[in-house]
């Protein structure tokens, strides 16, 4: 499923928009130097990190989406990020488990 | 040296924000040369971590890649504290960040080991009270 659709489906806030590209997988963490190496291209995102550096991070590791967990809001420096690099930032109302098996249950990941 | 592409770019030390410009302008030049998806994420991934580290340990520094047909030479230089042991400081999980950069999620200790994962060479010339240079090589 593509970010567009599953933002949507899942209610879920969008505070930036890029590619509408598909959700290929899913990865959850909190500490940038595992995503940067862990991560799996094209996947959701889900962390309750908020700070610029997130954006950054998605960037690099070229994922699908953002999916800020627990009712994060972003600040207005990863706000102003996401939207310069085009990079997909959802905000979620759940915690990052029961986040991810919306993903997996949406996506089929 | 003729075929040889030279960038280079200021770390601001003091400047969260704008940690990763290096990295990202690299990563956008090989993909316009054309050099496969996994190569740019090996060196964007390398740069990234070399940006961040000069940010956090060493109030900035310096990045330079030279990309030539077949591979980038990277080298980040800081003038920062140095590294004391770096056998220890490559120990994955190991670190000296502070809380506060814990908290911008930072300071896994993965910094350096990530670095060199993506590398095919990497070597530290680093200087107790002087500072650090790091040497990194990732062929195409």
């Amino acid at each position: 499923m593509n970010v567009r659709e599953f933002a949507q489906k899942a209610g879920y806030a969008v505070f930036s928009e890029g590619e509408d590209r598909e959700i290929e997988s899913g990865y959850c963490g909190d500490f940038l130097s595992n995503i940067i190496s862990r991560a799996p291209d094209s996947c959701a995102w889900l962390t309750v990190m908020n700070n610029v550096n997130v954006a950054a991070v998605a960037t690099l590791i070229d994922c699908a989406c953002i999916i800020l967990c627990e009712g994060v809001a972003p600040d207005d420096a990863l706000a102003a990020r996401a939207k310069m690099q085009s990079v997909w930032l959802l905000g979620a109302k759940g915690n990052v488990y029961e986040e991810a098996k919306r993903v997996a249950a949406l996506c089929g990941v | 040296m003729s075929d040889c592409i030279r960038l280079e770019y200021d770390v601001d030390g003091d400047n969260f924000s704008s940690a990763g410009h290096a990295s990202e302008s690299v990563k956008r030049t090989l993909k316009q040369m054309g050099v496969s998806a996994a190569s740019v994420r090996r060196v964007a991934i390398a740069m990234y971590e070399g940006e961040i580290n000069m940010v956090i340990h060493a109030h900035g520094g310096k990045a330079i890649a030279e990309i030539y047909p077949e591979r980038i030479d990277i080298t980040l230089q800081d003038s920062g504290p140095g590294i004391a042991d770096i056998d220890l400081a490559m120990k994955a999980g190991y670190s000296t960040a502070s809380e506060n950069i814990r908290s911008l999620g930072f300071g896994a200790g993965m910094g350096l080991p990530n670095m060199k994962k993506y590398s095919d060479e990497m070597k530290i010339d680093s200087t107790v009270g002087v500072g650090t240079t790091v040497y990194l090589k990732i062929g195409f």
